[in-house]
């Protein structure tokens, strides 16, 4: 047990074993005993927490109060709950210019309007100048299901899974920024997905939805696999990858499967379902590269599998430690 | 490439491997997008592929990472370097842990991002830690260049850089070589071209073709040196004609000869071998951050068990390591080859450590 590093925050399994000590402590008090994106803390009412650091505050698509507002609701959005409340934390850096801080907050609040989520208690802090990169927001969000809440432990073999959306437009689009390559189109996915998914929330054959997000489809599919003891097949040729996103991953050696998502669910359901989920998914702009990826199997338990566009098949894990661009 | 194009190069390759035979990726891209594209899958049982020494990071002796990880620690010292260098444990640690203990060590995406950083602090020393293969040096070269006429004298090069070809030159006549073929690394044949490598068929009579890194490149790689190998020809052919001129990049190769002279080297699990790294010339000295902070490679142990000399040279696979999987992970990695992403053991674990999967639905 060393000193921390940024591997245990990069979503992948550093950050999953990191997690799992760290909730150890709360043994006797932790009434969060799945691995969900949000706890049910009364049969109406759901909570979740978000932290939020992004170097650059602003990029493509979005910018650090977006994404807050974004990432909070999301949490709740895909176990079906409707977002009703959040809370808002920010830890300003000494420095940070006024107005800066102003319009990522006019950002927020225009996600909260859009959502008709309130604002219902905010903290704010300033620091000495180094002790926080910029601006750090967290944000608990509240909310009531609309039916019973969404989860893996509904998942069955022969469902069929889809994404919303094309897959790692966040990441890359940070990773581009990072590393100076300038990408024409790329933008983040950074959306809510409350809107999208809503009609899917009341939909008996959806079983469980989550946001992809660190660690990117790849480290979710993987959580499922693993949180359920069932195996997943996915199709490589029918997962969507903008032009842009290939782009960065060619040229600094990432997998698009591990690249962070904003804006993009994974949904599980019954295969008897998916013309109907697909059409309701492609009906709404953010959600109009939806499409089926694969398919939960028995076979080959906990484990991932992808049938590669060349025709093999290959082993999908979480990625392990930070993603840094390859060498040769 | 097609599923159709897929089947029918599998095929192919069912149909011409007519014995047990064992080809060598020497380049790490190459295991890395072997195993990413699933093509293990297409390859008949008796086609084994090996992964070789073209992995920088692998390579790079445990003396020399120690002598990186300590200039990191000095006072005033910002070392800037290529991701993968991160995590690649010294006997003191890594540079990641420097950088969350307080050292400044920054990733770059080229080498040239240094020389900005070098103007923009102005007090203090950049020193850019130079590693890979012909693929990165002439970046290296190009930056030492610039960097001597701006006469930025607080930016230094701390070099690294190996050459590929000697490498080569020491597996094809290793006592007990059993390879029979190698696929040669597309990015470094990119610079050199295939003069370079043209001594492996003619004076070792091994098989040659040099692969770009889509699947149908590596898998018409692998007919061509099939069918090399079956009628007992070998020679040197290419399959990533739309990149490799026969005579390489002459410009890359210039910058490399203005600034490198050829040195011994010391591989990792391979030991020294001549003619295989990269000096700074003498006109050059006062960007060579090893004169001018006079670091130290000491002669440093392989940690205990660790078997990645082996693996480097295809004697065994990582499998075959009793580390592998157990007390050498991604986590917590022992060997280099455990570390990097283009590393072999590294690509195991991500991608063959749980067994190979059949389509089933």
């Amino acid at each position: 047990m060393g000193k921390l590093n940024l591997g245990q925050g990069s979503g992948g399994r550093l950050t999953s074993e990191l997690i799992g000590k760290f909730k150890a402590q709360f043994d006797d008090v932790n009434v969060q005993r799945d691995l969900e994106d949000c706890t049910m803390i009364s049969p109406e009412w759901a909570v979740t927490i978000d932290g939020f650091t992004v170097s650059p505050m602003d990029f493509p698509g979005g910018n650090i109060g977006k994404l807050a507002i974004c990432g909070g609701t999301n949490d709740l959005a895909v176990r079906g709950i409707e977002p009703k409340f959040v809370t808002l934390s920010v830890i300003a850096e000494e420095g940070l210019n006024e107005e800066e801080l102003l319009r990522y907050g006019r950002s927020a609040a225009s996600v909260c309007h859009e959502l008709e989520v309130k604002l219902a208690a905010g903290d704010t802090k300033v620091v000495p100048r180094g002790t926080v990169d910029g601006l750090f927001l967290t944000v608990a969000s509240m909310g009531q299901p609309l039916a019973k809440p969404l989860g893996m432990e509904r998942i069955k073999p022969g469902d069929r899974l889809a994404v919303t959306t094309s897959i790692g437009r966040h990441g890359a689009t940070i990773g581009s920024i990072r590393f100076d390559l300038n990408v024409e189109g790329l933008s983040s996915d950074c959306a809510p997905l409350w809107p999208l998914v809503k009609p899917l929330a009341v939909l008996p054959g959806v079983r469980a939805m989550r946001d992809c997000t660190r660690g990117g489809l790849g480290t979710t599919l993987c959580e499922w696999a693993e949180g359920t003891g069932l195996g997943i097949e996915v199709d490589e040729s029918s997962i969507p990858i903008d032009e842009g996103v290939s782009s960065v991953c060619d040229i600094l050696g990432f997998d698009p499967l591990h690249l962070a998502c904003e804006g993009c669910a994974l949904i599980a359901y019954s295969p008897d379902d998916e013309d109907r989920i697909i059409e309701i998914l492609r009906s709404h702009p953010s959600g109009i590269q939806a499409t089926s990826i694969g398919t939960v199997v028995e076979g080959h338990p906990s484990m991932v599998g992808m049938k590669t566009e060349a025709g093999g098949m290959r082993v999908v894990d979480m990625p392990v430690g930070e993603l840094l661009p390859r060498i040769c | 490439m097609s599923s159709d194009r897929a089947k029918l190069l599998s095929s192919a390759l069912k149909r011409l491997t007519k014995r047990p035979t064992t080809i060598m990726e020497v380049c790490g891209t190459h295991t890395v997008s072997i195993f990413r594209q699933g093509l293990r899958s297409l390859f008949p049982e008796d086609l084994k592929l090996i992964s070789g020494p073209g992995c920088p990071v692998c390579v790079t002796p445990q003396g020399e990472i120690d002598g990186a990880v300590e200039l990191a620690t000095r006072k005033n010292v910002v070392m800037a370097t290529y991701g993968d260098m991160m995590r690649v444990p010294g006997s003191n640690g890594t540079l990641g842990e420097l950088r969350g203990s307080g050292s400044d060590v920054r990733v770059v995406l080229s080498a040239m991002e240094t020389l900005r950083m070098a103007e923009e602090m102005p007090h203090k020393e950049i020193v850019f830690l130079a590693v890979g293969f012909e693929t990165t040096a002439p970046a290296t070269a190009a930056l030492m260049i610039e960097a001597r006429k701006r006469k930025l004298e607080n930016l230094s090069v701390l070099c690294l850089h190996k050459r590929v070809p000697p490498a080569l030159e020491v597996l094809s006549k290793a006592d007990g070589n059993r390879v029979d073929g190698f696929l040669l690394p597309g990015h470094v044949a990119v610079i050199l071209g295939h003069e370079p490598f043209k001594f492996i068929p003619e004076k070792h009579g091994i098989a040659c073709t040099v692969a770009g890194f889509e699947a149908d490149e590596i898998m018409l790689a692998l007919v061509d040196l099939l069918e090399q190998i079956g009628e007992n020809r070998p020679s040197l052919t290419s399959r990533y004609e739309k990149a490799v001129r026969p005579e390489g990049n002459v410009k890359a190769v210039d910058l490399m000869d203005r600034v490198f002279d050829t040195s011994t080297s010391a591989w990792r699990g391979i030991g020294p071998i001549d003619a295989s790294g990269m000096s700074i010339k003498e006109e050059y000295s006062l960007w060579d951050g090893s004169r001018k902070f006079d670091v130290a490679v000491r002669n440093v142990p392989e940690p205990k068990g660790c078997r990645c000399g082996e693996i480097l040279s295809g004697t065994i696979t990582p499998k075959e390591c009793p580390l592998f999987g157990t007390g050498c992970t991604p986590v917590n990695p022992i060997g280099p080859c455990m570390v990097s992403s283009e590393g072999t053991c590294s690509a195991w674990y991500r991608y063959g450590r749980k067994g190979d999967l059949k389509w089933e639905s």
